[in-house]
């Protein structure tokens, strides 16, 4: 067009099933998403909440589940942890916060490809409705592990949960795969081909680099996982030998022959590090974005930034070998995977600099999206500590499979992307719903989460180290353990009080959906584009308009500027840093 | 069907030629292999070697990646290429497992 | 710019594309990037399994390998066709288009064909997943035969039809349909083929599916990319054909 202003308005489509179920606009998917990860999210931690209870009162009758037997346990394990990792840490930051707001952000009426849009979301509820399915099947839900180590994986006569169970969940995780591969290509494309006039890659914001980054590590992730996942089929169904050797079970010698349960490893552990990369990376995206909003002061080091999100994504492909070291493998490959992790340390405490940097000398405001922002860095911080010890062979063999690990993987890539959503919650929810979301419950549940999260996950170390092993469901008889029962009772308590926070959250975000205060377009005088267009943004966005980028994403204070901050859309006559 | 305008347009007489080296590469490496030339992982490297030609030829002209902008040719060939080439640090693996004489 | 930037003619209002092209192009390129690692981890496990299986069975003897060098010639000259006809529909011919699209499903179908005899041939010579008559000891060399020829064929299947779709639209459906009931009929009740051939069912329905929201006309786009896919498939082709063929055959 003439103006480059001005161009087509769409009609939003009318009719409930069009608007709301089978919609193709990105930001009804994105919700779509997000609904479907709040609901797992809530599956999830109620199967924590029992493992926990279960640890210390091992023989006690739950209302609802009855005594927790071993295997019991184990189901509920593998249950809690693919729950969480797929359908929660990909779900909600990448195909929810992602899906709606990195069209807005960039500028571009929708996803380059709705249809497929609409098809990945719906792929992903089959996929979790499939999985959810598992554990009302004869023999329940598999024993494996979200993991799904092999042979136990593969053989249909290993446990109880490995029968039709973990059928299912092999069949979900392959769906899974499959909706995340069609998202993937979506949010690239798009962020290569739809950027507004201006928008040049350098001047998206952080949260757009961390989606874009993260599509390309799903795009070349998933698809691994996804043969893995039909060899292990294959094996559990045809008596292929992939990933078995000659076995005996229960006294039974098994059909299987020459197969490699390592290949297994491999090829799980090439797709399950970057995915840890994929749940955190937006988070990472989501806290600099605030930061920088939050402290009025531009990101510092937007450049160092971007590059340290690439090393991390481009390193996360070279590492997988880190969770194979008690596996056995060549002591080469072994010391050439210690080494490369320990590399990814660089660009993540570059990341962490930069984003200390940012606060230093900020003016800044303590709302309850900081909060989360700065929690994230916290946790992300004290996570990642404990990862280049686990990083060294030499380390890792007595603390691998102890509760050390799960304190670890629980602080960086579980509880910090949490942080990660809820920041992004807070932060977007005037966006989305028009309304803005209660202060003071926001803190309130801020502080008791973060507070009881590090009482769940800090003592875990030393549980580890202590020599409590992970994935056990009984330990109160063994000696050598009695003595930590009083931390784990700790944790346990820890645990009941963090899960009851959580529901001042969800009371708060559906409570304020209908009765908050009315939000104005930007009220957190930020400056990127989804802050330029109307609350809630209309169907194409910016109602049939296109904007015009002038400025970068981060300018704040700026000196002799009419407000203390520059939109990105203001006229290029403004001058910024 | 309708008509969209379209930039570069080359000639059809490459095709062929392409066509007809990817068939010779073929009838080289079946022969190479009927006859057994080589040691069997020589073998395995002179047939990786003409299968990654020919790969190369399909992808450079039959796909047009040789047409397309440099941005485009790089980033996509050198992420997959780089996933498979760390897909191979599997083999130290299966090398071990013989000598280990799991079964 | 994207596609629809394009078509509402309001390229203008957004920054050019970083990979200089239309945004299905891409779309499909990044697919078959990851469907390269699909194939690439399959391929993988296939030669892990060899590397540590040291008696793989070498049982292809003339007849196999002639069958599969006339397959890969198929395969090659229907990558020749595919080109052309993606050239006609440059030029604006879609008369010719469709014309070399009908001759590159006939190689891939001849493709289909041949290798569908071959899986009988191995099949009643006693080769199952899980067992093959020349290495009792080695129960992969099944298992990875018909795991990586099936997800191709699979592909090549899918290819055909998706090609059919391209330049036939609905007309192509009751063709399919006949060819899924005809296949069906033939082919014994105890043969893989006999449940294999339901694909084409649910490749009919897919493509009705597609036909019935996007009633839309195939332009020269649409050929690019479904030839893109061709190619690829072709492509994956010439790794397996040396390694699961050329590898073991019979002196
Ligand atoms: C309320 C917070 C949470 C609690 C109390 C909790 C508790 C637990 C417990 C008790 C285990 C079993 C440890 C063992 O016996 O080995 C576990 C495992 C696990 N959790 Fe959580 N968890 C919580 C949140 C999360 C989140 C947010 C994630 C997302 C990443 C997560 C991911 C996992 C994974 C991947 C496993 C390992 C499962 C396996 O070993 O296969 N958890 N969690
Ligand atoms: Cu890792």
């Amino acid at each position: 067009m003439a103006t480059g202003e001005v161009v087509h308005v769409h009609a939003a489509p009318q009719g409930f099933i069009r608007k709301y179920i089978f919609s193709l606009d990105h930001k009804v998917i994105g919700l779509q998403y997000y609904f479907l990860a709040l609901t797992a999210v809530f599956v999830g931690m109620f199967l924590s909440l029992l493992m926990r209870v279960h640890m210390i009162w091992p023989t006690a009758v739950l209302p609802l589940v009855g005594e927790i037997k071993p295997e019991t346990y184990l189901s509920l394990l593998t249950m809690h942890g693919t729950i969480m990792v797929f359908f929660v840490l990909t779900t909600a930051p990448q195909g929810g916060f992602g899906n709606y707001f990195l069209p807005i952000q960039i500028g571009a009426p929708d996803m380059a490809f709705p249809v497929l849009n609409m098809l990945s979301f719906w792929t992903t509820f089959v996929a979790f409705v499939v999985l959810l399915a598992a554990f009302f099947v004869t023999g329940g839900a598999p024993l494996h592990g979200w993991t799904g180590y092999a042979p136990l994986s593969a053989l249909t006569n290993a446990g109880p949960g490995q029968q039709l169970g973990a059928d299912l969940w092999i069949t979900s995780i392959a769906i899974f795969c499959i909706a995340s591969l069609m998202g993937a290509l979506n949010f690239i494309t798009t962020t290569l081909d739809l950027r507004a006039k201006g928008m040049t890659m350098m001047r998206m914001p952080l949260t757009c680099w961390a989606w874009f980054i993260t599509a390309i590590l799903g795009l070349l992730a998933f698809g691994v996982l996804l043969s893995a996942g039909i060899l292990l089929l294959l094996d559990r169904n045809l008596g292929t030998s992939f990933y078995v050797p000659l076995v005996v079970v229960n006294g039974q010698i098994m059909g299987h022959k020459g197969g490699s349960p390592l290949l297994w490893q491999h090829l799980f552990w090439f797709f399950g590090h970057p995915e840890v990369y994929i749940a955190i990376l937006p988070g990472m995206g989501v806290a600099s974005q605030l930061l920088s909003t939050f402290s009025r002061k531009p990101i510092f080091g937007y450049k160092a930034m971007v590059y340290a999100i690439m090393a991390i994504g481009f390193l996360g492909f070279m590492v997988w070998g880190h969770h194979m070291f008690m596996s056995g493998m060549s002591p080469y490959s072994a010391f050439a995977f210690s080494l490369m992790t320990m590399a990814i340390g660089v660009p993540s405490a570059i990341k962490t600099f930069n984003w200390l940097g940012t606060l230093h000398k900020g003016r800044i405001r303590f709302q309850t999206p900081m909060l989360y922002a700065i929690g994230f860095v916290s946790l992300f911080v004290s996570g990642g500590l404990s990862g280049p010890f686990l990083a060294q062979p030499v380390l890792d063999i007595p603390l691998h499979d102890t509760a050390f690990v799960v304190g670890h993987f629980h602080l960086i890539m579980g509880v910090a992307a949490i942080f990660g959503m809820f920041a992004g919650t807070y932060y977007w929810f005037p966006k989305m719903f028009g309304r803005m979301m209660n202060e003071t419950w926001g803190r309130v549940h801020f502080f008791i989460t973060l507070a009881g999260t590090y009482c769940i996950f800090m003592p875990m170390h030393y549980l580890g180290m202590a020599g409590q092993p992970r994935r056990y469901s009984q330990f109160t008889e063994l000696a050598y353990l009695q003595h930590l029962i009083p931390l784990n009772t700790f944790i346990t308590y820890a645990a009941i009080l963090t899960i009851g926070a959580q529901f001042i959250f969800v009371i708060n975000l559906f409570w304020s959906m209908f009765k908050g205060p009315k939000s104005s377009d930007n009220p957190w005088e930020a400056t990127t584009l989804e802050w330029t267009t109307a609350t809630p943004p209309p169907h194409d966005n910016f109602g049939g308009r296109t904007p015009v980028v002038n400025h970068g994403p981060y300018e704040y204070s700026v000196p002799g500027a009419p407000r203390d901050f520059v939109m990105q859309t203001d006229p290029a006559s403004v001058r910024t840093h | 069907m309708h008509h969209v305008a379209t930039t570069h347009d080359e000639g059809k007489g490459q095709y062929f030629w392409v066509w007809g080296v990817l068939l010779i590469l073929t009838a080289v490496e079946v022969v190479l292999a009927y006859r057994q030339v080589f040691q069997p992982v020589r073998m395995l490297e002179v047939l990786m070697v003409l299968s990654i030609i020919k790969s190369a030829l399909i992808i450079g002209y039959f796909m047009h990646l040789k047409y397309e902008i440099a941005a485009m040719k790089w980033v996509m060939m050198v992420a997959v290429v780089a996933c498979l080439c760390l897909m191979g640090i599997f083999f130290a693996d299966a090398f071990r497992i013989i000598h280990l004489g799991v079964q | 710019m994207s596609d629809v930037a394009v078509q509402h003619g309001i390229a203008g209002a957004y920054e050019p594309s970083l990979f200089g092209t239309y945004s299905k192009k891409i779309g499909m390129w990044l697919f078959l990037l990851s469907d390269s690692l699909t194939f690439g981890a399959l391929l993988f496990a296939y030669s892990y399994g060899r590397i540590s299986n040291p008696d793989w069975p070498t049982p292809f003897g003339k007849a196999s390998i002639a069958n599969a060098t006339i397959m890969t010639g198929c395969l090659l000259s229907s990558s020749l066709t595919m080109v052309l006809g993606v050239l006609a529909a440059r030029r604006g011919d879609f008369r010719w288009t469709r014309w070399w699209i009908f001759a590159t499903m006939v190689f891939g179908s001849a493709f289909i064909v041949l290798h569908a005899k071959e899986w009988s041939g191995l099949i009643g010579e006693g080769m199952t997943p899980f067992k093959n008559p020349w290495a009792p000891n080695v129960p992969q060399f099944g298992g990875t035969f018909f795991t990586l020829t099936g997800m191709h064929m699979l592909h090549v299947t899918i290819g055909v039809i998706y090609l059919g779709v391209v330049a036939l639209r609905k007309k192509f459906l009751p063709v399919l349909l006949a060819l899924w009931l005809i296949v069906w009929l033939v082919t014994p009740a105890d043969s893989i083929f006999h449940i294999a051939v339901h694909v084409l069912l649910v490749g009919a329905v897919v493509a009705a599916v597609i036909l019935f929201l996007k009633p839309k006309d195939y332009d020269a786009h649409d050929v690019e990319i479904a030839g893109l896919y061709w190619h690829f498939v072709d492509l994956v082709w010439m790794f397996i054909f040396p390694l699961v063929y050329l590898m073991s055959t019979r002196v």
